[in-house]
């Protein structure tokens, strides 16, 4: 049998004429079959795990946050762990899968739907521990209605909802040759009708025609370019969340390039200890070969050496540079503390156990690359933990001072949503397998008739093409009006008011401004029935929003007139008035009177000093930070339809002849 | 408002740091809330909407001066609090889920009072006014020119360094003397602030 007639994918009809491939496909079935004894019994526990967490959420909603142990300056903790943890995960999936696609990795193909499976459902947890990390989750929908894109979180919601897309869409659209024979399949098997039309209906009437082929490629190639930079985009932004404040620890520039890292790191464990748990439970060691694993291991060995490199950059620059700030975190993070433990463990059993592990080829065993991914993946889960915690107890104002030590650990109930959230990963990454086949049957075909032959997959041709699509996308969009506009809601500023001067008894006070040789005067000038009264102290003040200021005392001459100095650049009101009073002090008859008078002179008020609309902490976002974003999104989502209007294409293919 | 005993080197004064919200003219609090539930006025006051916040806390983890506290649990609210309904001014009624801070009781300054910290501050010692005015009043009813106080008395902010031009101004100890009235000798000496409102 020739290498080229099998290098076409397996489809249904062709099925029985191929001896060799009814095997693949009876082995890639092997996860769809009933589940014995012990998998119905792990799918109970699991469902048991999740169904505790959501109890342990609606307590969580009833009471209030208070029953976790975040408190005032220990805001974050397990759940942004998890999140942080998830979304990384996630990224095993789709980047190692699409660069093994871009790159035409010929080994990847019994590797690549369990990589995008992991993808999905890793994105789909992480994105709920946020809200389950929010104090007011039934307002979640504010995020649309009020959402300012000058916050990372937004910039998460978007990029993380169009990861969500584009991973599902990939899943897909690699799946769809799959899909007759799952119909077939289910059909033989007697499953529920329902189910068989499910299939058929997913297959989008996929047939072996150069024409399908031609689409299929197509949307694939587009798929596997696009998903990358939108990978490395989410765990940018997720880093972002922490890198965009000022703490110590956080406000880091290596931030963005240190989680995309971190991210395909536990990504790539989280695959080999995904592949070794079906390898067991499913025998399928033909497919999941030893070849699988040390290529994966290599991969694994340079990202943990690349770990290691990005966690001394980070530390070691903060270290030596000892500013105060970071010198009590790095104390915090990485001397005689709890947490100094939790972190040289992590650096001895996470990073630098697992490199033995990977790195002596002599050693590298089945066995040992497994165990280094596991070590790695709860590793990671620390790593993330010690990235959070230590910073939000590292404060600049010393919280001691005023008698908190602020403290944290995981309460029952955050542990168990975090137990929850492990379990729901797993259990819905075991319903996947039940649904679908873990291991692409059309590509994994394609691997077992491949002798290396096979050099330019007609995937591999449309890439050029997809990205000069993307190329043109990316210049067609600047989008102006998508961002929500709120009316600034501006409360007047607090003004003083106005009132007239009024003279008492039969004193009379006058207050002017005058110019007396050559100086700047505030004068008062006292008179009783029209003639001057000498030595009265009469005191200046001007009135403010809450209190009067004094401006300064005088005692009146012959002529009745006390004067003082003319407040110089004085704020007045919008007319540039003062509203000055001068009250007398002695002699004690008359002690108290007291006038006021609307005096020119003062500075005019600036009602609204330096307003920036547009500013980052105002509600309405910058127009470049738009125009970014948008641009971003709409190359982003027009390759999403330009991938759908494929799959359209694709399902519209009348049958030949 | 929280009051640190702070000692900035082994061998310099103590000192109290009485900490409101320095109500920030960057505020970097608003600029991360996702929904802008946090906001800023056009007077430069910083308030927080507690019927739009979502409970991120990312406000909480973008403050430098720690100055934001969340309700983790129903608040107690006196009944008497709740009476006049919900303004971000006054921000009762407290809701859960929902963060909080010193917020300049911009609802007294609209009646032309000074905030409950300045005027129940025995000691004169906080003062707060409008920047327009250019004057500050502090709870014995003395009112000073807020310019030539901050010079005079060469007053400083905290973590300048940050950017986040805070509004509210600290005035080194003055007249320092130990013991104080009718404490003991060990007791930090006096120290005055200018809380300033824009
Ligand atoms: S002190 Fe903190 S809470 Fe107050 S405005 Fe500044 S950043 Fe915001
Ligand atoms: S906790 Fe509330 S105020 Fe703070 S950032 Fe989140 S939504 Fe905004």
């Amino acid at each position: 049998m020739s290498a080229t007639t099998l290098s076409v994918p397996v489809y249904a009809s062709e099925l029985a004429a191929r001896p060799g491939v009814m095997d693949v496909e009876h082995d890639m079935l092997a996860t769809l079959r009933p589940m014995g004894r012990a998998g119905r019994l792990w799918i109970a526990s699991l469902l048991a795990i999740c169904v505790m967490a959501f109890v342990a959420w609606l307590y969580q909603i009833a009471n209030g946050l208070r029953v976790t142990d975040m408190r005032n300056y220990v805001s974050w903790g397990a759940y942004m762990t998890n999140f942080v943890f998830f979304i990384g995960i996630s990224h095993a999936g789709t980047l190692i899968s699409a660069i093994l696609r871009v790159t035409d990795a010929g080994w990847r193909r019994p590797i690549t739907r369990m990589a995008e499976a992991i993808t999905v459902i890793a994105l789909l947890v992480g994105a709920s521990m946020v809200v389950i990390d929010m104090g007011r989750p039934d307002r979640v929908l504010n995020l649309i209605f009020h959402g300012r894109f000058q916050s990372p979180i937004l910039w998460d919601l978007v990029s993380i909802t169009t990861y969500i897309t584009g991973s599902v869409l990939y899943l897909y659209v690699a799946m769809i040759p799959d899909m007759p024979i799952l119909a077939q399949a289910a059909r033989a098997a007697g499953r529920s009708p329902r189910l068989v039309r499910l299939y058929e209906a997913l297959s989008l009437g996929f047939r072996e025609t150069p024409e399908h082929r031609r689409r299929l490629a197509r949307a694939l190639g587009a798929m596997a370019v696009i998903i990358i930079p939108v990978a490395v985009s989410v765990h940018t932004v997720v880093s972002w969340i922490f890198g965009m404040t000022i703490r110590p620890g956080w406000h880091s520039t290596i931030f963005g390039p240190y989680f995309v890292i971190g991210a395909i790191f536990s990504g790539t464990a989280a695959i080999i200890t995904a592949m070794a748990l079906f390898r067991r439970a499913y025998h399928l060691e033909r497919y999941l070969r030893a070849e699988h694993f040390h290529k994966l291991a290599k991969i694994l060995l340079t990202l943990s050496l690349l770990y290691a490199y990005f966690t001394l950059s980070e530390y070691l620059t903060a270290w030596y540079g000892g500013v105060a700030a970071d010198s009590r975190l790095l104390h915090l993070l990485a001397g005689n503390t709890s947490f100094g433990m939790a972190f040289w463990l992590w650096a001895a059993f996470g990073l630098f156990v697992p490199i033995a592990l990977l790195l002596f080829p002599t050693r590298r065993s089945l066995a040992s690359i497994v165990a280094a991914s596991v070590l790695i993946n709860i590793g990671m889960w620390v790593k993330r933990y010690l990235i959070i915690v230590p910073t939000l107890q590292t404060t600049y104002l010393p919280a001691s001072a005023a008698g908190v030590t602020p403290h944290y650990l995981p309460s029952v109930v955050e542990l168990t949503i975090t137990a929850g959230a492990f379990a729901a990963f797993l259990l819905l990454f075991t319903l996947f397998s039940r649904f679908f086949p873990i291991l692409s049957i059309w590509e994994t075909a394609e691997d077992e008739a491949e002798v290396g032959v096979r050099k330019s997959s007609p995937v591999q041709a449309h890439y050029g093409r997809a990205l000069a699509a993307l190329a043109v996308t990316l210049m067609a969009g600047a989008l102006t009006s998508f961002v929500p506009v709120r009316a600034a809601r501006a409360q007047p500023p607090v003004h003083a008011g106005a009132s007239a001067p009024v003279g008492s008894t039969n004193l009379r006070i006058a207050i002017r401004r005058s110019n007396e040789q050559g100086q700047d005067m505030l004068v008062g000038t006292i008179t009783a029935q029209g003639r001057p009264v000498a030595g009265v102290t009469v005191a200046f003040s001007v009135n403010r929003a809450f209190g009067n200021m004094t401006l300064g005392t005088d005692q009146t001459l012959s002529d009745g007139s006390a004067a003082i100095p003319f407040p110089q650049g004085l704020p007045g009101n919008a007319a540039g008035q003062l509203r000055i009073h001068a009250t007398i002090q002695a002699p004690a008859e008359v002690a108290g009177l007291s006038v006021e008078a609307m005096i020119p002179g003062g500075a005019p008020l600036h009602a609204v000093t330096g307003l920036e609309p547009r500013a980052l902490w105002s509600t309405r976002t910058p127009l470049a930070l738009v125009v970014t974003i948008g641009g971003l999104l709409l190359c982003v989502w027009s390759t999403f339809a330009f991938v759908a209007g494929q799959l359209v294409a694709m399902s519209h293919i009348q049958p030949e002849e | 408002m929280r009051v640190f005993r702070m000692q900035d080197g082994a061998d310099t004064a103590p000192y109290w740091l009485p900490r409101p919200c320095f109500h920030c003219d960057d505020p970097p609090c608003a600029r991360v809330c996702p929904v802008g539930a946090t906001f800023k006025r056009d007077d430069g006051i910083v308030l927080i909407d507690n019927e739009r916040c979502i409970g991120c806390r990312f406000c909480m983890a973008a403050c430098p001066y720690s100055v934001r506290t969340f309700n983790w649990s129903t608040p107690n609210d006196p009944a008497a609090a709740t009476v006049r309904g919900y303004s971000p001014e006054w921000g009762y009624p407290r809701r859960v889920g929902t963060t909080e801070k010193c917020d300049f009781c911009p609802d007294m300054a609209r009646e032309g009072k000074l905030p409950h910290c300045s005027s129940a501050c025995p000691m004169g010692a906080i003062w707060f006014g409008d920047e327009n005015e250019d004057a500050v009043t502090n709870s014995h009813g003395e009112t000073l020119r807020l310019s030539k106080l901050l010079r005079d008395r060469a007053a400083y902010r905290q973590l300048e360094e940050l950017g986040t031009k805070p509004r509210v101004y600290y005035l080194p100890p003055d007249n320092r003397h130990y013991p104080g009235p009718g404490e003991a000798a060990t007791t930090p000496g006096n120290q005055t602030s200018a809380v300033v409102q824009r």
